[in-house]
């Protein structure tokens, strides 16, 4: 599903130049369940960012289903990521002004599902997630752990290909964070790719493969049995 | 969709109240002016234009050519021109006269109750024919069968006769009876002819002697409208009228004959003078930048704000954007969030424009009302909120919209949005227009207070002015009425309230622009100089009321010895080039051949727009019919009742009026006051929109800066030195303002002044005196936040982060 090649990252500022990712080569199967580990500036984020397409590499290629889309402008970017990439944060970014079943179907919306087809999906996913009861509150009105459950309904709603979760339990306790977890298993089990960023070694090994990053580069890759 | 936009705007307004409202009360202010405004620009614009054939209705004008530097053009045209167009003209399909009587009022006796008119005319039997009446009662037919008939205005119906059915009314006009035979709407605020009053030209007519006047070739008095076929060519009809005319002027070829078409009769500037509703097109262009400045700058403070809490909003955008949401999604929804400001701001603006409509109509004289039926009325205000909508979304919409997603990935991030030079920018563009209108206003104001307080060279206090209308004295002979007005002066110098009185031509010292040309002559004067002159027709007593001021000679002897001599100012002496020394020098006035025996020092007997032009005084008793009086200190009261009776056991059942010269005087600048009273109004609004903004911009920068207020605050930062580091940049902002309004000012405020002969120069404290007050305005408005925040204990704020 995913091969990128030399991958190359910098960052400028006006006197210094970063280097985050540093000739990177990796690949991902689909319906792989692959976590990305490694300490603070490893360049984890800014290849989570290229992955999912919200920046562009400086030198290399990325091969998505097929198509190169390593110097894509953003709008066909933009355009792809929308039918086939899901989005988890940590910070679960929810938009405060909206409910929890409008955030959920808001990728709905600019993916021009009709409103009988939304409610229909919306709910489906709401079931699935134990959060329909909720669906008329406000984010702030939920717990943690059913924030992220909301955000997880609302990455997954669109039906992607591929689920990008960027440390997914990093602001909820352990129990909430298993049930997390559980889900993303749950997921994955049923045929969506999902590449994590982790800090967390327990996370990690709900994934079938690690791989850690050092200085912008692949340092280690563990298959989990 | 859509509705999706609209409630997420909905929710977001809800979320930032405190901002919203502040958005709301500038934009509705902002637009309630300009609602206002452009109500009264449309009007101007759309003058005359309901008349039916508007197109092909012209009016004609006389130009007559006094000198070779100088030409009077009039509005007004012989009546019989109208009668000779109407019978060898073929493109002429109809002609109709009228004679607004706006320089003599109709005084008419209802029930024995006396009013005045001043919004009356006559008009021949075809002017419903070619302007549409909109009868509500009655008809034109009864109003031609018979000349004396009356239609009146629905107002003054109402006014006159209350509840009772007008129609068939008699009203007393001098000694004849006068039927009302139709009542008509009132005009249309953007009618030229705003006649509350109509007679036939019949009943002014039915006097031989009247008649005989009227159809003389030399008789400019009426208006006259010719409404010609369509495609008519117009230059070639008025060479036809001009060989009409030609014939009858024994004289010269000094007159020529022009058309002006109905629908550019309002903004006409070369007129003379005026009996119709006319108007100057700058004023026009002026109020329309006016009312486009305000609005922006209420706009500005939308932007400002908005963009402002944009970085608050990054999260949300980069969000939506991650999942999918295009810019133009995102595009449409702040649209959305600004339309929804607008339309709350709209339903205030409708609720104030209500409010001030009435007073807005005094002031404007004008008649509008915010009637569901006025359409035009209704486009101008959703015309208004969708060039709102429009200045406050572009901006905002294309900046939020333009944000990468990328920045929001790991949780929270503050996004640094480079923009707050704009911002800056947009504060200094509101302040540069307050402080102009500041500066504008004390400029306004000086000039008045130098033109009401400057020495006009004469005279004018406790002096009261009434007259004796020519209809009183007519039928009587000229000795005997000479007789009468004298005996009547005497009578009033015998009241020991009266200090003295005087038998004069004109009702005031001040002239209403009325100038002769071509009866005057002197020794050394070219054949072809025949400059205006002012004639005052007056009495030996004269000048012991106003108190002229003389150069050298002296005024009129009692009695008739200096019948025919003249009495001539500094200027007529300096422009006529009278030999010197002037006094002595033969002095033909009138077919007077006399000498000049005085020259009094110039006084302004016209406003001060006005330069002082040549006047010669005059000994005549003939034609004069105004008494001016000098009452006798604190007496005022007492001389008004003893002349009232005096003038009662002199003309029974004639009523008396009266008024004084002050108040003539303070009339000449009744629309200086007024432009000041506007300029007043525009500051007031302009300096509340941008307060509204600075305080919203404020807050704004004492919430963000929190943190770090409440780190200089632990590392012992005062509380003045915290305040001043958080005003300072919105003062300087004021003062870059300054710079910028101050030449700007002074350049417009210089060409206002322009229109004043005599005019102040303008001086460097009124640019010092706006900048203080906008200072003090916006500290005023920033400081009440910046201590707030100061204030604040800084561990709440630390904590916070």
């Amino acid at each position: 599903m995913i091969k990128i090649t030399n991958l190359e990252k910098f960052y400028r500022t006006e006197e210094v130049e970063t280097i985050a990712l540093n000739k990177l080569s990796m690949h991902v199967d689909t319906g792989e369940f692959v976590a990305i580990m490694g300490p603070s500036g490893c360049g984890k984020s800014t290849l989570l960012n290229i992955l999912g397409m919200l920046d562009d590499p400086d030198e290399g290629s990325y091969v998505f289903n097929g198509i190169e889309v390593a110097h894509f402008n953003e709008r066909k970017r933009a355009d792809l990521r929308k039918h086939n990439i899901g989005f988890v944060f940590q910070s679960f970014n929810l938009i405060d002004e909206l409910t929890v079943f409008e955030n959920v179907e808001l990728p709905l919306i600019y993916t021009g599902v009709s409103a009988s087809e939304r409610v229909k999906r919306v709910e489906e996913v709401l079931d699935k997630m134990q959060i329909m009861h909720r669906r008329n509150h406000y984010p702030q009105q939920l717990s943690g752990g059913q924030q992220q459950r909301v955000a997880i309904a609302r990455a997954v709603v669109n039906k992607p290909k591929l689920i990008l979760a960027d440390e997914p339990t990093g602001n909820l306790d352990s129990s909430n964070g298993n049930d997390v977890m559980e889900l993303l298993t749950d997921l994955n089990e049923q045929g969506t790719t999902i590449i994590m960023v982790t800090h967390s070694e327990h996370d990690a090994r709900y994934s079938h493969r690690i791989i850690r990053l050092l200085d912008g580069q692949t340092v280690m890759e563990n298959i989990m049995v | 969709m859509l509705k999706n936009y609209f409630k997420t705007a909905w929710r977001t307004f809800w979320k930032h109240r405190s901002t919203g409202l502040i958005n709301i009360a500038g934009l509705s202010v902002g637009m309630a002016a300009a609602v206002l405004i452009f109500i009264w620009v449309h009007n101007e614009f759309t003058f005359d234009n309901d008349q039916p054939d508007a197109e092909n209705i012209y009016r004609i004008t006389s130009h007559l050519a006094i000198d070779k530097n100088e030409t009077w053009v009039w509005e007004s045209s012989p009546y019989q021109l109208g009668l000779e167009a109407k019978k060898t003209m073929p493109e002429v399909m109809a002609v109709t006269r009228v004679l607004p009587v706006s320089w003599s009022p109709i005084d008419l006796y209802i029930n024995n109750e006396f009013f005045r008119e001043k919004h009356a005319a006559y008009v021949d039997e075809s002017w419903f024919n070619v302007f549409k009446g909109n009868f509500v009662s009655g008809n034109a037919i009864a109003f031609n069968n018979n000349p004396f008939s009356i239609i009146l205005s629905e107002s003054k119906a109402k006014k006159y006769f209350a509840n009772q059915d007008p129609i068939g009314k008699t009203i007393r006009i001098d000694s004849a009876n006068y039927q009302v035979q139709a009542v008509i709407k009132d005009a249309p605020a953007n009618s030229s002819f705003k006649f509350d009053l109509f007679i036939p030209v019949a009943a002014r007519q039915a006097d031989a002697e009247q008649k005989n006047s009227d159809m003389g070739w030399g008789n400019f008095s009426y208006i006259t409208f010719i409404k010609f076929k369509p495609q008519t060519n117009i230059k070639y009809a008025s060479e036809n009228l001009k060989s009409i005319i030609k014939p009858h002027r024994d004289k010269k070829d000094n007159l020529n004959i022009t058309l002006r078409n109905l629908k550019e009769m309002h903004f006409e500037s070369d007129l003379q003078n005026s009996g119709l509703v006319h108007a100057d097109k700058k004023v026009v262009y002026i109020f329309v930048i006016l009312g486009a400045l305000l609005l922006i700058i209420a706009c500005i403070n939308y932007v400002n704000l908005t963009t402002a809490r944009a970085s608050l909003r990054a999260k949300e955008v980069s969000v939506k954007k991650i999942l999918g949401a295009g810019r133009g999604h995102l595009f449409k929804q702040f649209v959305a969030e600004s339309a929804v400001i607008s339309l709350l701001a709209l339903i205030l603006t409708v609720i104030i424009v209500s409010v001030a409509l009435p007073s807005f109509n005094s002031f404007t004289n004008r008649n509008f009302s915010l009637t569901t039926s006025s359409a035009y009325l209704w486009i101008i205000i959703i015309g208004t909120l969708l060039i709102t909508i429009v200045l406050n979304s572009i901006y905002p919409a294309l900046l939020l919209s333009s944000f990468k997603p990328l920045s929001a990935f790991r949780g929270g991030t503050v996004m640094k949005i480079k923009d707050t030079s704009l911002r800056k920018g947009l504060v200094v563009v509101q302040f540069t227009f307050s402080i102009f209108l500041i500066i504008g206003v004390i400029t306004i104001y000086k000039q008045l207070s130098f033109v009401q307080s400057q020495n006009p060279g004469y005279d004018r206090s406790q002096i009261m002015s009434f007259d004796i209308s020519w209809k009183l004295l007519k039928g009587i002979k000229d000795e005997q009425q000479t007789a009468v007005k004298s005996a009547l002066k005497q009578s009033i110098l015998h009241e020991p309230s009266v200090d003295a009185a005087s038998l004069v031509g004109m009702e005031s010292i001040q002239s209403n622009g009325s100038f002769s040309s071509g009866s005057a002559d002197w020794e050394g004067r070219p054949k072809d100089f025949n400059p205006s002159i002012t004639y005052f027709n007056v009495d030996g007593d004269y000048t012991r009321l106003v108190a002229l001021k003389f150069a050298s000679g002296r005024w009129f002897l009692p009695g008739s010895a200096d019948r025919r001599n003249v009495i001539i100012n500094e200027t007529a002496a300096r422009q006529f080039n009278i030999h010197k020394p002037y006094v002595g020098q033969r002095f033909i006035a009138q077919g007077d051949t006399g000498v000049v025996i005085g020259v009094v020092k110039d006084f302004n007997f016209q406003s001060m727009h006005a330069k002082i032009t040549p006047v010669v005084f005059k000994l005549d008793q003939q034609w004069s019919s105004n008494y001016l009086v000098k009452v006798a200190p604190h007496k005022q009261a007492q001389a008004i009742a003893r002349i009232e009776s005096i003038w009662k056991q002199n003309f029974p059942g004639q009523p008396f009026s009266y008024q004084f010269l002050d108040q003539e005087f303070d009339k000449i600048y009744r629309e200086d006051a007024k432009a000041s009273t506007l300029m007043s109004g525009f500051a007031i609004v302009a300096i509340i929109i941008s307060c509204l903004g600075l305080f919203g911009l404020a807050a704004f920068t004492a919430e963000q800066r929190g943190k770090e207020i409440g780190i200089r605050k632990v590392l012992g930062a005062s509380i003045a030195s915290l305040v001043s580091l958080l005003s300072v940049e919105f003062i300087v902002l004021v003062i870059i303002a300054l710079i910028i309004a101050a030449p700007l000012a002074y350049w417009l405020m210089n060409l206002w002044l322009q229109n004043f002969a005599y005019r102040i120069s303008l001086q460097w404290w009124i640019f010092i005196a706006a900048g203080f007050v906008a200072v003090l305005i916006a500290f005023a408005t920033v400081g009440l936040q910046t201590i707030k925040a100061a204030m604040a204990n800084p561990v709440k704020s630390l904590r916070s982060e």
